[in-house]
């Protein structure tokens, strides 16, 4: 492990010197529109972009994730998985031009992900300029439908049908330089949708409000009891409805998500929701109508696993804090296939998921000079549990 | 218009130009004239250089020749490695102008190239199918000498949002009808006044450029009425999102093309004015409920075709009449 640690102040000068190649790469991947369940031509793109890299293998799986692999030189070890998901939280219909200047680049969907697809698309240039082979295959993967209510279809298809076992994961995220994730809270992410519009023949004595409807809901579920430890959270993250100041609205949507770490506590504070809307839906006559777009489990790593343990290695190496908070990603499904996996991320940036999201250069060459680190870690044996 | 019409994809296949470039042992070098476009002038070097230098080595040079860029232009096109030069600083004997016409002239001087590419340098979805769609046809087909781009033009109406239809306003309104009553045959051109395309430098060194908007309206007529319409290739380069320019800016432009265009009819004998053309447009303005009067001078100097020029000639080595 120490001889790969000496050699990464090195990768990020050498890296540096790919700037053409790898801001290109930001640049012609992030200005492809790929909002969740639209990210075709990203994908192609992605796929060309490897076939120019002269990668071993190209392939679409059966789902539509976009894949290259490199073949590695064992043939009895595991591939290790590199991922980054392929869609950004905005429709097709915006403009996707960024904006590069000396330090910083800026556009829709920048940080979230188009900066990690990038990196990816990149890190065949990048292997071949510091002259890196591997004993595992590495397979590079363009993650689809995973943001909102894609529910992370991408990668637990892409895991569910592997046909091998996977050595480990490493999941690229533009945002934020010095993470290290490890582990991911349980997680139910719902909508609730109200509709005020009365049957036919049903006079109202008060004229419902959706909006004030749903305004009860989040009192109620503000209500609701959460215990400090098992860690636990209701996330209340959207809210829809309403024409115009004098018009009383009768749809409203709301978008929440419950984190926590119990799966006993999830599963508490879920039915504790169902049991508000049923009484609020009764209680005013207006259809309020509870679904649950996606469900993770909690898993993590433990923090002495061998993997954590050198990936926060290599970070120190290069001056980089770790910090660690769960993420409810891709993450969540290679643990929960008992996959070894960590998210990183490339850079500092700011407005993440807005549309003027902007990234800083500089910072970028150290953040993926962390990534081919713990690949080489992952490949070296350091990380593989005992 | 069928013949030598073609399409960006025709020519995606990159190692194919490459090898022909090599084949004919041509330099390539692309030009981008600037005024005040640090929003997008990194982005088109850094595509291009990533694209068409290092991973295909089709382009030799890119060179960036700003008017006097009040902005951070010149700094950012020097960060990103292109070689930057003031226009006033190329040939300072021959006095100063100002205009894009001035800087791709200036440009013939500067460039290594055979074949040299000229961009707009505020394309907002820049790619680097601008660059090798348009050498492609010159480099796979020896008949053709220059080749103009078009596409659709969305126009950037606020930050993020584009209108579909709407670019191509003084196309439409000022050059096509000029073309239909004139030179009917280029009305088969589709984006006369795109301001994307590529030529052989034995072409350019030939032409007399025009200081301003109307080069591309010059250097259409010139090189049909010198080599015939055959010479000329078009590629559709699908959607092109520019900076949208005011009417008013539109107007200057449109009355710096008529001008171009009496001028050139002129001396072709097609018409026979009367009397001078004057050098200033003229608009007004509503200022507190009243009109005020603004008048631009729009002079139409040109530049004489570079191979005149002495410097030139002894730059590259030509003697006698080899550019005759």
């Amino acid at each position: 492990m120490n001889k790969i640690l000496e050699k990464l102040p090195s990768f990020v000068e050498k890296i540096r010197t790919m700037r053409e190649i790898i801001i290109s790469n930001i640049l012609l991947i992030g200005q492809i529109p790929s909002p969740t369940f639209n990210e075709g031509p990203r994908a192609q793109f992605f796929l060309e972009r490897m076939r120019d890299s002269q990668v071993d293998e190209c392939t679409s799986d059966g789902y539509g994730n976009p894949i290259a692999i490199i073949r590695g030189t064992s043939k009895t070890r595991p591939p290790i998985f590199v991922t980054a998901h392929l869609d950004t939280l905005f429709d097709k219909d915006i403009v996707y031009n960024y904006t590069v200047k000396e330090n910083t680049i800026a556009g829709p969907g920048l940080l979230d992900n188009s900066l990690g697809v990038a990196v990816l698309a990149s890190l065949p240039e990048i292997f071949r300029i510091l002259d890196l082979k591997f004993e595992s295959d590495i397979v590079m993967a363009g993650l689809i439908h995973m943001l909102g209510k894609g529910n992370l279809q991408g990668i637990r298809y892409l895991l569910d049908t592997w046909s091998t076992p996977v050595r480990a994961g490493v999941c690229i995220e533009g945002f934020k330089l010095g993470r290290l994730n490890y582990f991911s809270d349980g997680m139910r992410r719902c909508e609730i949708t109200c509709n005020c519009i009365p049957e036919k023949g049903v006079i109202p004595k008060y004229r419902p409000n959706a909006i004030l409807i749903i305004n009860e809901v989040i009192n109620q579920i503000l209500q609701i009891q959460l215990p400090q430890h098992p860690r636990s959270i209701i996330a209340i993250g959207q809210i829809e409805g309403g024409f115009e100041h004098g018009t009383i609205p009768y749809e409203a949507r709301l978008g929440f998500e419950i984190r926590s770490d119990s799966p006993k506590i999830l599963k508490s504070v879920y039915a504790q929701v169902v049991d508000i809307v049923e009484g609020i839906s009764h209680e005013n006559a207006v259809s309020l109508k509870l679904k649950t777009i996606s469900h993770l489990s909690a898993a993590r790593l433990k923090y002495n696993h061998p993997l954590v343990k050198n990936t926060s290695a290599v970070m120190k190496r290069l001056n980089l804090n770790p910090v660690s908070d769960p993420s409810e990603s891709s993450l969540s499904i290679f643990i929960a296939n008992k996959i070894p996996a960590v998210t990183l991320g490339v850079t500092y940036g700011e407005n993440r998921s807005l549309e003027n999201a902007s990234m800083q250069i500089n910072p970028m060459y150290k953040g993926i000079a962390q990534i081919v680190g713990v690949i080489m870690a992952i490949d070296s044996g350091v990380c593989d549990e005992e | 218009m069928n013949k030598n019409t073609f399409h960006h994809s025709d020519f995606c296949n990159l190692n194919t130009l490459v090898d022909a470039k090599e084949n004919k042992g041509l330099k390539i070098s692309l030009c981008l004239p600037t005024l005040n476009e640090e929003e997008t002038i990194a982005k088109q070097i850094l595509i291009m250089r990533s694209e068409l230098m290092k991973r295909y080595p089709l382009l030799d040079e890119i060179v960036v020749i700003d008017s006097g860029s009040e902005d951070r232009t010149v700094d950012v096109a020097k960060a990103f490695d292109a070689d930057v030069y003031e226009a006033k600083d190329i040939l300072p004997e021959l006095g100063p102008q100002k205009g894009k016409g001035e800087n791709l002239w200036k440009a013939l001087y500067v460039t290594k190239g055979d074949i040299i590419v000229y961009l707009d340098a505020d394309i907002k979805n820049i790619h680097h199918r601008f660059a090798y769609a348009l050498v492609a046809p010159l480099l796979l087909n020896d008949k053709l000498r220059y080749a103009k781009a078009f596409y659709d033009r969305p126009i950037a109406i606020e930050k993020n949002q584009v209108r579909p239809t709407g670019g191509g306003r003084v196309t439409e309104l000022v050059i096509r009808p000029l073309f239909s009553l004139f030179f009917p045959e280029l009305t088969q051109i589709l984006q006369p006044l795109s301001g994307e395309y590529a030529g052989y430098r034995s072409v350019f060194d030939k032409l007399s450029f025009p200081i301003g908007y109307g080069i591309e309206t010059s250097m259409l007529l010139d090189i049909c009425e010198r080599w015939g319409l055959d010479v000329i290739a078009q590629v559709d380069l699908d959607k092109r999102i520019h900076r949208n320019q005011s009417t008013k800016n539109l107007g200057k432009m449109a009355f710096v093309i008529l001008k171009t265009f009496y001028n050139r009819i002129e001396k072709l004998g097609m018409i026979d004015l009367k009397t001078r053309l004057f050098n200033e447009m003229i608009q007004y303005n509503t200022v507190e409920n009243e009109y005020q009067q603004e008048m631009f001078s729009l002079s139409c100097v040109e530049r004489p075709p570079m191979i005149e020029i002495p410097e030139y000639r002894k730059k590259f080595n030509i003697t006698g009449d080899k550019w005759c």
